[in-house]
């Protein structure tokens, strides 16, 4: 099936990856279709939702017809738990994964054969779009477990030609010495553990400069562009990340490529994106930010119509340099469980992070706390003060206190209540943390 | 003559000034007076050590908003009339008291705008000023 026939070669399936765009919407509206179809005639699910908003397979003539169709959110997958949207037969099932639920049942998901030969092709792309080439030698720190993070890199790789060792989560000095040992050249891990890495091989003398290691693959919580800057610096690195969900289908939906830094192509002959208002669910123009809804196109086991990610993306068609002409998706920063309405105003809490990252005298570690105790909704930062910044007068600390309340409110357009607090007092976390404590209409 | 005083930034919160007191106790540092004040979220402790240089690295070490600043400390006999006359000196000089505590006994810690200014005028009066080392040694008790 590959075409992956030199080592050099920057993309994995060149015939694809460099469609004309015209020729992606064929391709497409045709496994749209399909889709449609297979899921209508197999899942007792979408055939409801279809006939409760009177639409038929056979009205979806267009990828704009699209919007005719039913949404499928979370609360789908957790209600028809844990078979309830499977469309073949148990027997032909090869592979559950679940998504790590926080409360509650998990969202689980099935694969039959033909499903995971994409899943490995989408992963195997992406891995060619971050630099890897199969003379790669692979060292996994995802466990392998329900979690698809795990064998969706491990397979992709695999079906591209690298070298792939299992090492899965844990153990930092094992890893360590399998990265000189085996003189791997490729981390897949989160972010957070990379640094841990990092700084455990520092600690140990391992000389980063001098170490086979070239690429970081990056997955499972979001990098913040100084932890990947770090990371670089310190590792020697080239720090990629790539973006996919379980609910459609695990890793491998996008990555990063090694021209547009920030921005992933989506394997858009596996998957149909939309970009839709996040509170009216209608659709939003190219280039502007909205909630991503993904439609994966070649699935048979567990067909998946117009899932709502809740992340919050923008997407663009026009060219990229590395000769592409798959759409390039905004790296996830946030998602719409994140936004806060505040007297109004759309708030994420990274924008207050990235103010907080550009005062002297702060931490961007920090706290959101909402109320509407007077009528009007308040919010009140906790932002921890860096020893440096601090006075031995109150007039000194409360204009800083002052100044760093205008430059959240010229960064937020909302005014806040600025809450000094003691250096490293805000619990420290990786991934997703907990930063926002909603008060409004509790007292 | 002028005495170093320590002082950190503190959240309003039980436990706070007690955790910065646990570590000057386990430090072996004595403390010889103290003020804390408060804007409603956050207090300022600030602290009369025996041994200020220590107690100000404790704090850092600890990871706190910690910083050294100079004070006046004057030993005032116990009567009436006493602490009016010093301030009444530094007053009529026209220079600012920010602000002002007791410590041990009856030695009060003033921090003013012009510490060089205020400790002359003091040191030519019959006020007894106290020095980092009277405060820095245990003999002192008077």
């Amino acid at each position: 099936m590959s075409d992956f026939s030199s080592s050099a070669s920057a993309f994995y399936q060149p015939e694809i990856e460099t469609l004309p765009r015209e020729a992606i919407r064929a391709l497409q509206l045709e496994r749209l279709k399909k889709q449609i179809a297979w899921a209508y005639a197999r899942v007792p699910w979408y055939r409801e939702a279809f006939l409760k908003r009177k639409v038929k397979p056979e009205d979806i003539r267009s990828l704009e017809d699209t919007r005719l169709l039913p949404f499928t959110d979370k609360s789908v997958l957790r209600d028809t738990y844990p078979f309830g949207l499977v469309a073949v037969p148990l027997e032909e099932i090869v592979r559950l994964h679940a998504s790590s639920g926080t409360t509650g049942k998990p969202i689980t998901v099935a694969y039959n054969q033909h499903d995971l030969q994409i899943w490995s092709e989408c992963v195997a792309r992406i891995a060619v779009m971050a630099g890897v080439t199969r003379a790669d030698r692979v060292q996994m720190a995802f466990g392998y477990n329900l979690f698809t993070g795990g064998f969706g890199l491990h397979y992709g790789c695999e079906r591209l030609g690298c070298l792939i060792v299992p090492a899965g989560a844990g153990n930092t000095e094992r890893h360590l010495m399998m990265i000189q040992d085996y003189q791997t050249t490729a981390l897949i891990s989160t972010p957070s553990y990379a640094m841990h890495l990092c700084e455990a091989g520092e600690a140990s003398g391992l000389d980063w400069k001098a170490s086979s290691l070239r690429i970081g693959l990056f997955g499972g919580e979001p990098c913040t562009p100084g932890l990947r800057h770090e990371l670089e610096q310190r590792m020697h690195i080239r720090c990629t990340d790539n973006y996919g969900l379980t609910e459609v289908m695990g890793p491998g939906v996008s990555g990063e490529c090694l021209c547009s830094r920030d921005e992933q192509h989506i394997n858009e002959d596996h998957f149909f994106w939309e970009i839709v208002h996040p509170e009216t669910g209608e659709p939003v123009s190219e280039n502007e930010e909205g909630e991503l809804v993904l439609t994966p196109l070649s699935k048979e086991a567990f067909p998946v119509l117009r899932y709502r990610t809740r992340d919050l993306t923008r997407v663009t068609t026009e060219p990229c340099a590395c000769g592409r002409t798959h759409a390039r998706m905004r790296k996830v920063r946030a998602r719409t469980d994140d936004m806060l309405i505040i007297r109004g105003v759309n708030v994420f809490p990274r924008q207050v992070e990235d103010a907080l990252a550009g005062i002297e005298g702060v931490t961007t570690h920090y706290r959101i706390a909402l109320d509407n105790e007077t009528g009007l909704d308040r919010m009140t930062v906790m932002v921890e003060l860096t020893p440096s910044a601090f006075s031995d007068s109150f007039e000194e600390m409360d204009h800083f206190r002052q100044h760093v309340a205008a430059r959240l409110k010229q960064a937020l357009q909302v005014s806040a209540v600025v809450r000094l607090v003691e250096p490293g007092s805000i619990a420290r976390a990786f991934g997703k943390t907990r930063h926002v404590e909603d008060q409004r209409n509790k007292a | 003559m002028a005495v170093a005083q320590i002082s950190v930034f503190l959240e309003n919160q039980p436990g706070h000034l007690k955790r910065i007191l646990a570590a000057f106790e386990m430090e072996g540092i004595n403390v010889r007076g103290f003020s804390a004040s408060d804007t409603g979220d956050y207090g300022i402790a600030r602290f009369i050590l025996d041994k200020p240089r220590k107690g100000l690295s404790v704090l850092q070490n600890m990871g706190c908003a910690a910083t050294s600043a100079e004070v006046l400390c004057a030993r005032l006999p116990d009567h009436p009339g006493e602490l009016a006359r010093v301030m009444g000196i530094i007053a009529d000089a026209g220079i600012n008291v920010l602000y002002g505590y007791s410590l041990i006994s009856a030695i009060i810690a003033i921090h003013v705008e012009n510490i060089v200014q205020a400790e002359e005028l003091l040191r030519h009066q019959p006020i007894e000023l106290v020095t980092q080392d009277e405060i820095s040694s245990p003999q002192d008790n008077a």
